[in-house]
């Protein structure tokens, strides 16, 4: 598709935010894998804060 | 063109989620959207570090809770919050056109995306930054500040700094189901809370430690005699024979799934394929319920608004009177949606009502003006800004290679015919919804579910359902897959 939607040629049913698939090569890449890795340590470090005071 | 150039060497370097290579097999997307569902729920449950024993002093959303997504007290405090209140910045600043960004250009969509995130973390400290530090909604555990000797105010900035980061950790992980798995990760979050206040409405049993009854075990007792209707009527409408409820309920679910087949078709032809033939749907809900969380946000934030100025300075009484934290006369009042029936069925004599009749109609008409016109001015943002309006899906439908029968195979003449449908059918659809909305908050539903959050999660569903539809589609016939270009 040369418009770069998100969704294909079909009618978008786009969420609130909106991705493109146009990147710069200066941003800063996440894998997805980090993200979950992430938030599951931050989580847990948080509960372990609480139980430890 | 001053501020792009400006701001391009900040919005271009917004860490974002890397983009598969390739297709991403459907399966795998379904465990992403799970994994991600699963993490959600774990963040909601975590209390966040420092909170004083006893919680947050009533939740700062209040009503708003079941559309923003998150949970108070927990590090997801803010849930969708920011990420609402900076798409209202977007569409308001996108559909009056003031950015001059071109969703068509690929650089401007690396700025644009930059923008929308850089948006999300002004709005983060915009609004966690006065829940914490204004009035007394999170107190924080005053011994234990003495204990780690950073006093209360250092450990209100180490609960800010967790709600940041969850904040922060729901916009990626909305960005890692845009990319990785099924839907958009906003639309999941707001089913997930829905759903869950449903299943309660509906099944929860008080022996288990609720604080709800559902409607069956309810009506469980009524038949066998546990629970009396007394007065009969009141009892089997309201509390706790909940059969307005259940109506309510009913009536939204198949009013949206009716109303998503009601449609304008626009007969399609290839110019050179003779045969060939096709229709472009202009759907009633056209614009979708989305906008709608948009009115409803706005609405939130005046109420944040009024609360942290009755926190501050003195109000003077026609601008708002507070007792117990919530807005009992003045503009405030006024402004205030309605949530429940308790905010407005003064004759029924089920609900204690301190307002007059006439404050309460005044109020009514307020929620149902700002919903109707509000639903229908963001549904035209939304149609603009999302590139569903009458030029953009003129130039697609040219791009496929297909024309309207009788007409000239030209942009031009496909926009005149789509300026005949879509605004009218946006318009109307956008006050429907918005008055559908006020309908369902003011009958109740079960569960207390709000009427916004019903809706959206019932429109939200049946996108979902055609997503995955047509993803299936495309796993069993990968020709499909060139089709829809999604490869």
């Amino acid at each position: 598709m040369s418009s770069g939607q998100n969704s294909g040629g079909l009618m978008s049913s786009a969420g609130l935010v909106r991705y493109f698939d146009a990147e710069d090569r200066n941003a800063i890449r996440i894998d997805p894998k980090t993200v979950v890795a992430f938030g599951l340590l931050f989580g847990i470090l948080v509960l372990i804060l609480g139980f430890a005071f | 063109m001053g501020w792009k150039e400006t701001a391009e060497p900040v919005l271009t370097r917004m860490p974002s989620v890397e983009r598969p290579e390739g297709h991403v097999p459907f399966k795998r997307k379904l465990a992403w959207t799970a994994g991600i569902l699963v993490m959600y729920f774990f963040l909601t449950n975590i209390t966040m570090f420092g909170l004083a024993t006893g919680g947050a002093g009533g939740d700062f959303y209040g009503r708003f809770r079941s559309i923003l997504a998150g949970s108070s007290g927990s590090i997801l405090q803010l849930g969708i919050g920011p990420i609402v209140t900076a798409s209202i910045v977007l569409q308001l600043l996108g559909g009056a056109d003031l950015l001059g960004l071109d969703t068509d250009d690929p650089r401007d969509q690396v700025l644009y995306q930059g923008l929308q995130k850089l948006l999300v973390v002004v709005m983060i400290c915009l609004t966690g930054l006065p829940m914490v530090f204004a009035g007394n909604y999170l107190p924080v555990n005053s011994q234990l500040a003495s204990q780690l000797g950073i006093g209360v105010f250092g450990l209100k900035t180490v609960l800010f700094a967790q709600m940041f980061v969850g904040a922060v950790l729901i916009l990626f992980m909305d960005e890692v189901i845009s990319k990785w798995g099924v839907g958009s990760g906003i639309g999941l979050f707001i089913i997930a809370g829905v759903s869950q206040q449903l299943v309660a409405g509906l099944f929860a049993v008080p022996a288990l430690g609720t604080q709800v009854t559902g409607f069956f075990p309810a009506w469980y007792g009524i038949i066998t005699g546990g629970i009396q209707l007394d007065p009969f009527i009141q009892s089997l409408l309201f509390d706790p024979g909940n059969i307005l409820a259940l109506f309510t309920t009913v009536l939204i679910f198949s009013i949206v799934v009716y109303t998503e087949s009601v449609r304008v078709e626009i007969p399609l032809s290839h110019a050179r394929v003779k045969g060939a033939r096709g229709r472009f749907p202009v759907k009633l809900i056209y614009a979708s319920v989305l906008p709608m969380i948009l009115v409803r946000a706005l609405q939130a934030n005046i109420q944040f608004l009024g609360q942290i100025l009755n926190n501050y300075v003195n109000l003077p009484a026609f601008i708002g009177v507070y007792s117990q934290g919530q807005p009992v006369s003045g503009l405030f009042y006024y402004l205030a949606p309605i949530q429940s029936r308790a905010d407005w069925m003064w004759f029924s004599g089920a609900f204690t009502v301190s307002a007059e009749p006439w404050q309460i109609i005044i109020r009514v008409l307020v929620d149902l003006t700002f919903m109707i016109i509000g639903g229908a001015i963001f549904a035209v943002f939304w149609v603009e800004t999302t590139g569903m309006g009458p030029e953009s899906t003129a130039q697609q439908i040219q791009n496929s290679g297909m024309q309207i029968p009788g007409f000239r195979k030209n942009p031009q003449v496909i926009e005149k015919v789509m300026e005949r449908y879509i605004p009218q059918v946006t318009v109307i659809g956008g006050a429907l919804v918005g008055a559908l909305a006020v309908l369902a908050n003011m009958l109740g539903t079960l569960g207390g579910v709000s009427g916004t959050g019903l809706l959206l999660t019932v429109s939200i569903t049946y996108k979902l359902y055609e997503e995955i539809a047509e993803e299936q589609l495309m796993e069993m016939h990968p020709m499909m897959r060139q089709m829809f270009g999604s490869d």
